[in-house]
C-alpha cells in the first residue's frame, strides 16, 4: 500500500498527517477531534466550533479575526461538525493561498498563528468562555437546528434515519437538539471543551506545497499543549434482521411528496464484502445508469431525482426521491421490484460495468480535490482501515455479479418515511 | 498567452465559428469538459434566422430543451457516458445552457460523444410528453425551496417585463405548451457553433483536442449563421413592486432585499470591472469584517447564513442581500440605515485595500478546481469577458470607482424586499 500521507505522532499524542504536493494553489490544514455521538454531549460538541469562531485571545471578536485573515489574502478559516456513523467530529479547517502567487508576510506562519488561537486560545472571561458569546451562539445553533425543517430534501432523509434508529445513537442529529441547549452554560461548556482537548483523539492534516520536516516542527511547537489519556471513540454497528418494515408518515404544507426508504445493509466499511455493497448501491441508485434512475425517472416519469446512498460507517443505505403525493404506492412498488431484481441476480452487463467504471472514476477524481483526499483518508481512520485509492480501485474491479447478488441477500428494508401534504 | 498562475491557455477557432479552449492540467487525474451555448431562459423572444419569423416561446423552453438533448435516436446519452465511465450533466441558467462531462479515462471517446449529442437534436412527441412529468417534479421541488422562492419573488419585484423575472424552468402550466416543432426552432437558432464554446481542462494535450474537434466539425457541413436577433421587452428604470411576502411551511422567516442596476449595456472588460467593483463594495459594507455584520450578528438579527451577491449581465444587473432572520422589517431598516451612513461618509481606503487582497486570494483558490475554472471561463466568455483579465481588472478598480458605485448603485428608490414567512 502506498500511503500519500506521512504519519507522525506529536509528543502529546496528536496524529499528524502531511501530504506534500504542489498540485494545488493553496495549502490546506484540517483538525479533526473525534467524539462518541451521545445524547449527553452531542449538543455541547456542536456548540463548540460556533463559540470558538467568535474570538480568541489575540483576536477577541470574529471581526478581528476576519480583518486579519482578509489581509492574508482571504485565508479561509472555520469550524463545523461532521457525523460519521456514531462518531461526532469537531472539524477545524484553514486554507491559505500559496505564497508563490502573492507578496507580503509569510502566509502559512501568520495563518497558523490564528488557527492555533481558534482551537486552543478562546477569548476568556473569569476563567471560562465569554458569557455573551455562549448565549448568542446557543441561539444561533437553535435556529440552525430548526432550519433543517426548511430543507425538505434533507429533512426527509434525517427523519427516516431518526425513526429507523430510534434506540441507537445514530438517531441523534449532528447539531444536537434544542432541549439540551437549555442545560448548557459557559461553565459546563468550557469544562467540556477542556475535556475534549485532553481526551479526544485528534488528527491534524496538512496538504500542500510544504516541507514535511519543517511543517511538522512548526506544528509540534504550536500545538504543544498537555493532553491526558485518550478515550476510545468508535461507531457501534448493529447487525439486524428486520421482521416487518415500518411506515412513518408526516404531513406538512408542501408541494411535493418526499419519499425516503432506510435499509440495514449488515455490511460495514472494512468487511470483505464492503466493495460488493458499493457496487450494489451503484447499480441500484448511484447515477443515471442505475435501476432507480432508469425505472423511476426515465421509464415511469415519476420523479426528477431518485437515488440511493450508503452510510458506510454505520452500515445503512437510504433511497430518496421526490414525487407526486398520489404516486406513493406506485413508486414504492417500482423501487421494491428493483431491489428484488438485484437479489435475484437480474443485473445487466451494462448496469454492472457502468457502475464499476463510475466508481473507479470517482475514486480517481477524488485525488483532484484537497478536501476529498482528506475526507477519504478520514473515513479510513474512523473505521481502522488503511488503504490507498489504488487499493480501493483494485477491490472495486475485483467485485463480481455473484458477489453483488450475495451482498443483496443481507440488505433489509427497515423504515419508509413519507413527507405528505396536509 | 502568458502563463497565468502557472497555467497556460490554448485556443482555436473552427471554420464553422466554434471556439475551442484548452487549459491543460497535467498533474490532474481527470478531464473536465464543457460545451456551452449562449442561450438561456431570458432568450424567450427572437427572430428565427433565415425566415424572419418573430417567435415568442413558452417559459422554460431553454431548460426543457436541455433535458431533451440527452435523448438520441438510439436511447439516452447518459447511458453512453456511463459505459465510458464518465459522469455527465447539464444546467440552464438565465443566459446559457451548458453540457459537461468529467472522466478519468477514454477522453477522446467522451469528448466525441459530448460534441455528437449536443449537435444532434432528436425530439419525438412521445418523449417530449414523458419529459413533462419529470420536469413537473423538478418544478415542484423548487416550489418547496424557500431560498429559491425568495429570490424569484425579489426578481419579480425588481423587474416589470424583463424575462429575468421568470423562473428558469418555467411553470407547470407553461411547459405543457412546449412541442417538438418549437424545440427544433430554438435548437436551430441557438445551437449553431458560432454561438457556442467548448472548454476542456485537465490532463489532456491541446493538440489532441483541436484535432478531434476539427475532424468532428469537418464531418458536418454547417454554414455560417448571421448574428442572432434576441428581443427583450422595454424595461423601465423603476422597480415593479417595492415588496413581496409569501407564506411557506418554514421554521423562520427568510429575507432578501435587492437593488436594480440601471447602469447597464457594458460587455467585456468594462463589465468585469463593474462586477468586481460592486463585489468589493458589497463586501466592504456587508462582509464578515464589516461593523454592520458584527452588530447585526450580536443583536441576533442575522446568523452566518447571511449573504450577498451581485449578478451582472449586459442587459441587467442586480444585487441581493439577506438571510434567515426573526425580524425581517428590522433587518431591512438596519441595512438601509447603514447604507445611508456609508453614503454620507464614504468607504474607507483601508477597507478597500484589504478586500481587494481577499478577492485576489479567493480567485487564486478557485484555480484549484477544474470545475471552477471551466464554469467561470464559460460564463464570462458569454459576457465577452476573458477570465484571464481578472487580475488586471481587479488592479484597475479604484477606490473612487467603489465610492461612486456606493452613491449611484445603492439608490433606495430602486430597491425591493422579498420575504418568506412561516405559515
Amino acid at each position: 500500500m502506498k500511503d500519500i500521507f506521512t504519519h507522525r505522532t506529536l509528543k502529546n499524542g496528536i496524529n499528524l498527517f502531511i501530504h506534500s504536493t504542489d498540485k494545488f494553489k493553496t495549502n490546506t490544514f484540517c483538525i479533526f477531534i473525534h467524539q462518541n455521538l451521545r445524547k449527553e454531549t452531542a449538543t455541547m460538541t456542536a456548540l463548540l466550533p460556533f463559540v470558538l469562531k467568535r474570538g480568541t485571545r489575540s483576536f477577541p471578536t470574529s471581526r478581528h479575526l476576519s480583518l486579519y485573515l482578509e489581509n492574508l489574502y482571504g485565508a479561509d478559516m472555520g469550524g463545523d461538525i461532521l457525523k460519521r456513523g456514531e462518531s461526532q467530529i469537531l472539524q477545524f479547517f484553514m486554507e491559505t493561498v500559496n505564497q508563490k502567487y502573492v507578496t507580503g508576510d509569510d502566509i502559512i506562519d501568520s495563518s497558523l498563528k490564528a488557527f492555533k488561537e481558534l482551537v486552543l486560545n478562546p477569548v476568556e472571561e473569569d476563567g471560562s468562555f465569554k458569557q455573551a458569546y455562549v448565549e448568542q451562539e446557543k441561539d444561533v445553533l437553535r435556529r440552525n437546528i430548526e432550519s433543517l425543517y426548511n430543507d425538505k430534501f434533507n429533512y426527509a432523509i434525517e427523519r427516516c434515519f431518526q425513526e429507523m434508529c430510534k434506540d441507537e445513537a445514530f438517531s441523534i442529529y449532528k447539531y444536537g437538539n434544542i432541549e439540551d441547549l437549555k442545560t448548557i452554560d459557559k461553565n459546563n461548556l468550557y469544562e467540556y471543551y477542556l475535556d475534549c482537548l485532553q481526551h479526544c483523539p485528534m488528527d491534524f492534516f496538512v496538504l500542500g506545497d510544504v516541507n514535511e520536516d519543517e511543517m511538522s516542527e512548526k506544528i509540534e511547537k504550536l500545538f504543544d499543549f498537555a493532553r491526558k489519556e485518550e478515550k476510545l471513540v468508535k461507531t457501534s454497528f448493529v447487525r439486524k434482521e428486520i421482521k416487518e418494515e415500518k411506515i412513518v408518515e408526516e404531513k406538512q404544507d408542501v408541494n411535493q411528496g418526499k419519499l425516503s426508504m432506510g435499509f440495514r445493509t449488515n455490511t460495514r466499511y472494512g468487511d470483505d464484502d464492503y466493495y460488493a455493497l458499493m457496487v450494489y448501491n451503484g447499480i441500484l441508485g448511484g447515477g443515471p445508469h442505475s435501476k432507480l434512475f432508469q425505472n423511476v425517472r426515465e421509464k415511469a416519469s415519476l420523479a426528477y431525482y431518485a437515488f440511493s446512498k450508503l452510510e458506510k460507517n454505520k452500515g445503512l443505505m437510504l433511497i430518496g426521491c421526490g414525487i407526486e403525493f398520489a404516486n406513493f404506492d406506485r413508486t414504492v412498488k417500482i423501487i421494491k421490484e428493483q431491489l428484488e431484481d438485484i437479489k435475484a441476480g437480474k443485473i445487466s452487463d451494462y448496469e454492472f460495468d457502468s457502475t464499476v467504471k463510475s466508481l473507479v472514476n470517482s475514486f480517481k477524481e477524488s485525488s483532484d480535490s484537497p478536501s476529498m483526499i482528506i475526507s477519504l483518508y478520514l473515513d479510513g481512520i474512523i473505521n481502522g482501515v488503511r488503504e490507498s485509492t489504488d487499493d480501493m480501485i483494485k477491490k472495486i474491479q475485483d467485485v463480481t455479479k455473484e458477489d453483488v447478488k450475495k451482498v443483496a441477500q443481507k440488505i433489509n428494508l427497515d423504515t419508509i418515511f413519507f413527507l405528505n401534504k396536509k | 498567452m502568458d502563463a497565468f498562475l502557472g497555467e497556460k491557455l490554448f485556443s482555436k477557432r473552427s471554420k464553422n465559428g466554434l471556439m475551442t479552449y484548452v487549459l491543460p492540467k497535467k498533474n490532474f487525474n481527470k478531464v473536465f469538459a464543457m460545451y456551452s451555448t449562449h442561450y438561456g431562459s431570458i432568450d424567450s423572444e427572437f427572430i428565427v434566422p433565415g425566415t424572419g419569423e418573430r417567435l415568442k416561446v413558452p417559459e422554460g423552453i431553454a431548460h426543457f430543451l436541455e433535458h431533451k438533448m440527452f435523448e438520441m435516436e438510439y436511447g439516452n446519452v447518459f447511458d453512453k457516458f456511463a459505459e465510458l465511465g464518465a459522469s455527465s450533466n447539464a444546467f440552464t441558467n438565465y443566459t446559457n445552457t451548458t453540457y459537461l462531462f468529467s472522466a478519468t479515462s477514454s477522453f477522446e471517446q467522451n469528448l466525441d460523444l459530448l460534441l455528437e449529442f449536443v449537435e444532434t437534436p432528436y425530439f419525438t412527441k412521445e418523449s417530449v410528453e414523458k419529459e413533462k412529468g419529470i420536469i413537473t417534479q423538478e418544478l415542484r421541488m423548487y416550489e418547496d425551496e424557500p431560498e429559491w422562492q425568495v429570490l424569484l419573488n425579489l426578481l419579480r419585484c425588481l423587474y416589470h417585463n424583463h424575462p429575468v423575472r421568470i423562473d428558469i424552468g418555467g411553470t407547470v402550466e407553461s411547459i405543457q405548451k412546449i412541442d417538438v416543432d418549437t424545440l427544433y426552432k430554438c435548437y436551430n437558432t441557438f445551437y449553431h457553433p458560432s454561438n457556442m464554446i467548448l472548454f476542456v481542462t485537465g490532463c489532456i494535450e491541446p493538440n489532441e483536442v483541436f484535432e478531434l474537434v476539427e475532424r468532428h466539425e469537418n464531418r458536418k457541413n454547417i454554414g455560417v449563421q448571421p448574428p442572432i436577433e434576441r428581443i427583450y421587452p422595454e424595461e423601465p428604470g423603476s422597480i415593479h413592486n417595492p415588496t413581496s411576502t409569501v407564506k411557506l411551511d418554514v421554521a423562520e422567516p427568510m429575507f432578501l432585499m435587492g437593488f436594480k442596476d440601471n447602469d447597464v449595456g457594458y460587455e467585456g472588460f468594462e463589465l468585469l470591472k463593474k462586477e468586481i467593483c460592486i463585489g468589493i463594495l458589497l463586501e466592504v459594507l456587508f462582509g464578515k469584517s464589516s461593523v454592520l455584520y458584527e452588530r447585526l450578528y450580536e443583536e441576533g438579527l442575522i446568523d452566518d447564513r447571511f449573504s450577498f451577491s451581485y449578478e451582472g449581465q449586459k442587459d441587467y444587473g442586480f444585487c441581493t442581500i439577506g438571510g434567515e432572520t426573526r425580524t425581517p422589517e428590522r433587518l431591512h431598516k438596519e441595512i438601509l440605515e447603514s447604507i445611508s451612513q456609508n453614503q454620507a461618509r464614504g468607504v474607507m481606503e483601508e477597507d478597500f485595500a484589504r478586500v481587494k487582497k481577499k478577492f485576489l486570494g479567493d480567485f487564486i483558490q478557485g484555480f484549484n478546481s477544474v470545475e471552477f475554472i471551466a464554469t467561470s471561463f464559460v460564463s464570462y466568455y458569454h459576457k465577452k469577458i476573458d477570465i484571464f483579465d481578472y487580475m488586471k481588472a481587479l488592479n484597475e478598480v479604484t477606490f473612487e470607482d467603489v465610492n461612486w458605485r456606493l452613491k449611484t448603485f445603492l439608490d433606495f428608490s430602486r430597491h425591493a424586499t422579498s420575504t418568506v414567512m412561516p405559515k
